[in-house]
């Protein structure tokens, strides 16, 4: 038995240590450079204590990226919700087609987001313009991507787009556990739609709420590909998201040390906001 | 309530319908700008073309190289995808059949509290490690997404092994199995269910991913589908039927996995996701 | 519908292995002519542009030696690419760059080879390799300036003719002619702010003709600041940016090369490496380019002329005798020639000339030597200039500007 109990160990080790080696490793290695004013390729480089730090507080760029990564991820993670649970909802009715339809409401998930953000960005910038050209409503008739008022809702379309395919399966699975008989027994109180779904539905579901909240938040807070297909940040960092900022400004910018601090700082606040957002959800399901 | 559910509710049926069309204009958008020339785009974008022009293709092909690219990223995406059920699977044996000891639980832990890292602070570092190695290559990527895999696979595979009576392997092991062959002949070829899930959510990941590949591979020749589109983008210019027709050509293979193994893919992804 | 399945899985995967072989004989193919000494040199170049004129040189080149291979690397948002390329230690044999501050960057940080004693840099004229120094502040040269690029108006001639216009030597006369083009019911100017890089080639002409001597010099040691400096650069800048269209900022690079190729707009505010592109789309359109009139004296108005595409070896390359060989060879007066003919600029070699008729109004502005650097490549990349430019445009306000280019600039020293 002992000999098994080697194995075991012989299993997981070698795991271990490669993830400790590409995971662990670079984000310590991160933390390490973020004490430095390296720019990413000078053979010498000095530590300067938390002088980085220092000055992403005073950075109005990076508050910006802050500020628009934060409103884009907490709205797009609502309406991603709502319009996925009503589909999900609409495809559990007795519908005809059933299985066709969720084929194609859940194609997007298995798409490029980078390709379809070119895709969109086709629409945004040429085809609606054009239209709205067309039907003389010329007031209409620009690049939502060109303006710093719109540029957000280009990114959230795209987003939406795609990503509402992957909650809907969660939901449509979700809402397959409800046994019928729930819904009888309301029907004979003659309770209406609205209140069937808050007192029935929503709390049977609210397992694949949670975590469709917690995942759709968590990726939307890294969105990266539709903003190189669609702005690359701008017009005037209007769109400028963390990840993106990162990226560029890391080993463009020559301020390798600089993100690295901004990147630390950015991991802290995801792990609170992660352990807030489970522990709240997790109190809510419990008291449904 | 009961009469009324057996029969079709038309409404929503519409509803859905309609709602469905939104998903498929942007793909049937593609379809005709990618046969169109530019003088028929100009004329309409959504008109059925009288000719189509299959030749656009032809010179996607021949601009991104699109032979040498696909063999890329179907390499690099079928192997990411083995290599992680081969390996995964059986760090996830360990953990959750020695749960009960401190390393081990430590390690499972260790593996899952890895998703909350977010990625950045990961990108700037991990050039330079996978340089150092000499690693900022298609193994370099094959490397990284088996290894990352663990972080969330380590889930699925304890969640499932949990659900499998450990009398199985009580009764292999005292035919006189050692631990590998217990694994490889009793309970590999029970984790099927478990395996295609994490096989299927590895390769949408692989197949699709952009960030990676953009700071990891470090010559032009060895681009992924997605990098190959990015890299092209200005090459195109104002060609919009050729750079559809690549588009398309970049999107097409995992659309045909797609509709071979949709359900797979749905119940991979719903078991991923609920565990 | 299992065995249905099964066929189809197997089928793709048929496909896909074929798909594969297929593209790996091609690779063998060049693999078999392979022999012992078989060279592959990485050459990165950040001018899309370019990208078919080196193809063309590269062939000769390969043609002429046999046992190098020379690989382009073009990718968009190439400084970006390229630094993300050398943080991870690959470092390209022969990187083609700008005279700019990604250029000051890597020549400073140690990974450009030194090439000061090259005997190439006797053939360039001796004001291109000071800009070099002046840019990276060493005494040694890091490169070999190649192609030498103007960035001035470009007009339609056609146009001009139609609506009876003459080229404006002045700013009111260019406030004058662009207002008479609105009234004729055309564009004076297609902008493209949604590639936020071309803000920058008319900023610079505004900022070189308005800042004074030695601006930069002077910033730097804090002797003044872009409230002072910049004033009348901001305030022109928009003035000239009212004369675009309204939809600027949802237009990119590709989209106004198009535009101006096929006549929407009068002028077109970009420099001579556009024209080669707008000439892919209208072969036929005939083109000239005049200096910006900022000021109301002719003989402050600057022509801006920088250091366009350099040539420069990495400090840790492994074939520094074929990469030289490389550059000998581009620099030779017959493939230069062909270099600023396919991409419209001029050379920085001696006696290699443009013939281009649409850039001939150009050289006597370059003889009497009324040519000024662009200003931004004094600038640091961690300032995002051009994300202040668009802000710029869409606030409209150039106080707030002024002060972000202050701040940001001091910042930026701060790193």
């Amino acid at each position: 038995m002992k000999k098994n109990a080697r194995t075991f160990y012989m299993m997981v080790i070698p795991a271990f240590v490669m993830f400790f080696a590409f995971h662990t490793f670079p984000v310590l290695l991160g933390i390490f450079y973020s004490f430095t004013n390296w720019n990413g390729f000078a053979q010498n480089y000095d530590f300067v204590g938390f002088k980085n730090y220092l000055h992403v507080f005073k950075d109005e760029s990076i508050y910006a990226a802050y500020g628009f990564t934060f409103q884009f991820a907490i709205l797009t993670t609502v309406i991603v919700n709502v319009v996925s649970l009503t589909i999900a909802m609409g495809l559990n009715a007795r519908i005809k087609f059933k299985n066709f339809f969720r084929g194609v409401y859940f194609l997007p998930n298995v798409l490029s987001l980078l390709i379809v953000g070119y895709i969109f960005n086709y629409i945004f910038s040429n085809m609606l313009p054009n239209f709205f050209q067309n039907i003389q409503m010329k007031d209409w008739a620009f690049n939502i991507l060109g303006t710093t008022e719109w540029a957000w809702l280009g990114i959230v379309i795209v987003t939406v787009w795609q990503a509402t395919a992957f909650n809907i399966i969660l939901y449509l699975a979700g809402l397959q556990t409800i046994p019928t008989d729930m819904y009888e027994a309301s029907s004979i109180d003659g309770a209406s739609k609205w209140k069937e779904f808050w007192h029935i539905t929503f709390p049977m579901i609210a397992p694949f709420f949670t975590i469709n909240m917690v995942l759709s938040m968590k990726n939307f807070l890294m969105v990266f590909d539709q903003i190189v297909a669609l702005t690359s940040g701008g017009p005037a960092k209007s769109t400028m998201s963390i990840s993106y900022l990162i990226y560029t400004d890391g080993f463009s910018g020559g301020s390798f040390a600089y993100q690295s601090a901004n990147s630390v700082i950015y991991f802290v606040v995801i792990v609170i906001i992660s352990i807030v957002q489970l522990k709240y959800l997790q109190r809510r399901e419990m008291n449904l | 309530m009961i009469t009324r559910a057996k029969t079709a509710n038309w409404t929503i049926t519409l509803l859905i319908a309609a709602g469905s069309l939104i998903v498929l204009f942007p793909l049937y958008m593609t379809v005709m700008i990618a046969v169109k020339s530019p003088a028929q785009i100009a004329e309409s974008v959504l008109a059925i073309p009288a000719e189509w022009h299959w030749s656009n293709f032809a010179e996607a092909v021949r601009m991104t190289n699109f032979g040498h690219v696909f063999k890329n990223s179907f390499i690099i995406t079928s192997l990411a995808v083995v290599l992680t059920i081969l390996t995964n699977s059986f760090v996830g044996y360990a953990v959750a059949r020695n749960i009960k000891k401190r390393f081990f639980k430590f390690l499972y832990y260790y593996f899952v509290s890895a998703l909350f890292v977010p990625f950045p602070i990961i990108m700037l570092p991990i050039v330079k490690e996978m340089a150092y190695f000499n690693l900022n290559n298609h193994t370099g990527l094959i490397v990284l997404y088996v290894v990352y895999g663990i972080a969330f696979n380590m889930f699925l595979y304890v969640g499932y092994l949990r659900s499998l009576p450990t009398e199985l392997d009580e009764a292999a092991m005292i035919d006189g199995a050692s631990v590998w062959q217990t694994f490889w002949k009793v309970i590999f070829p029970l984790l099927g269910p478990i395996n295609a899930t994490v096989g299927i959510l590895t390769c949408i990941w692989a197949w699709n991913d952009f960030l990676l590949p953009l700071i990891i591979l470090s010559k032009p020749d060895m681009a992924t589908l997605p990098l190959a589109q990015y890299i092209f983008q200005s090459r195109f210019s104002v060609n919009y039927n050729v750079a559809f027709a690549s588009y398309l050509m970049a999107l097409l293979p995992m659309v045909l996995v797609y509709l071979v193994a949709q359900r797979w893919i749905i119940n991979g992804v719903v078991q991923g996701a609920v565990k | 519908m299992k065995k249905t399945l099964f066929i189809l899985m197997v089928a793709v995967l048929m496909i896909s292995i074929l798909a594969g072989c297929a593209s790996s004989s091609n690779s063998n193919k060049s693999g078999e002519t392979k022999d012992a000494q078989q060279v592959e040199l990485q050459f990165f170049q950040y001018k899309p542009e370019a990208r078919d004129t080196f193809d063309k040189l590269i062939a000769k080149f390969e043609e002429q030696y046999p046992h190098i291979k020379v690989v382009q690397d073009n990718p968009p948002d190439a400084s970006t690419v390229l630094k993300t390329k050398i943080a991870a230690g690959e470092i390209p044999d022969v990187i083609a760059n700008g005279g700019d501050n990604v250029h000051a960057m890597l020549a400073t940080s140690g990974v450009l080879a030194d090439l000061s004693a090259a005997p190439e840099l006797k053939n360039i004229t001796e004001s291109y390799i000071q800009i070099l120094k002046d840019i990276t502040g060493t005494d040694e040269v890091y490169a070999i300036p190649y192609g030498v690029n103007a960035n001035g108006v470009i007009y339609n001639k056609a146009l001009f003719k139609e609506l009876g216009l003459t080229v404006p030597a002045t700013w009111d006369e260019f406030v004058k002619l662009s207002q008479t083009i609105q009234e004729a019911g055309r564009l004076p100017f297609y902008f493209t702010f949604k590639d936020s890089w071309t803000t920058l080639p008319s900023f610079n002409a505004f900022g070189a003709s308005t800042q004074g001597d030695q601006y930069f010099a002077k910033r730097k040691e804090k002797q003044t600041s872009f409230a002072e400096g910049y004033k009348e650069a901001a305030e022109k800048y928009l003035q000239f940016i009212s004369f675009g269209q309204k939809d600027s900022f949802g237009k990119g690079y590709n989209d106004g090369n198009a535009a101006f190729a096929n006549g929407e707009s009068v002028m077109y505010a970009q420099g001579v490496w556009a024209i080669s592109e707008i000439k892919k789309i209208n072969p036929e359109i005939e083109l000239g380019v005049f200096p910006y009139p900022v000021t109301n004296d002719p003989d402050q108005n600057k022509l801006i002329s920088g250091v366009d595409q350099l040539l420069s070896i990495s400090a840790k390359s492994e074939h520094p005798d074929e990469a030289k060989l490389f550059i000998r060879f581009l620099m030779n007066p017959d493939n230069a020639k062909n270099y600023v003919q396919g991409v419209n600029t001029f050379s920085a070699i001696k006696g290699v000339t443009q013939d281009d008729p649409s850039v001939a109004e150009l050289i006597p502005v370059f003889e009497k030597g009324l040519v000024s650097d662009f200003p931004d490549h004094y600038i640091p990349s961690s300032m995002k200039l051009d994300q202040l430019l668009q802000e710029l445009i869409l606030k409209q306000k150039t106080e707030p500007f002024l002060q972000s280019m202050d701040e940001a600039y001091d910042n930026s020293l701060n790193r």
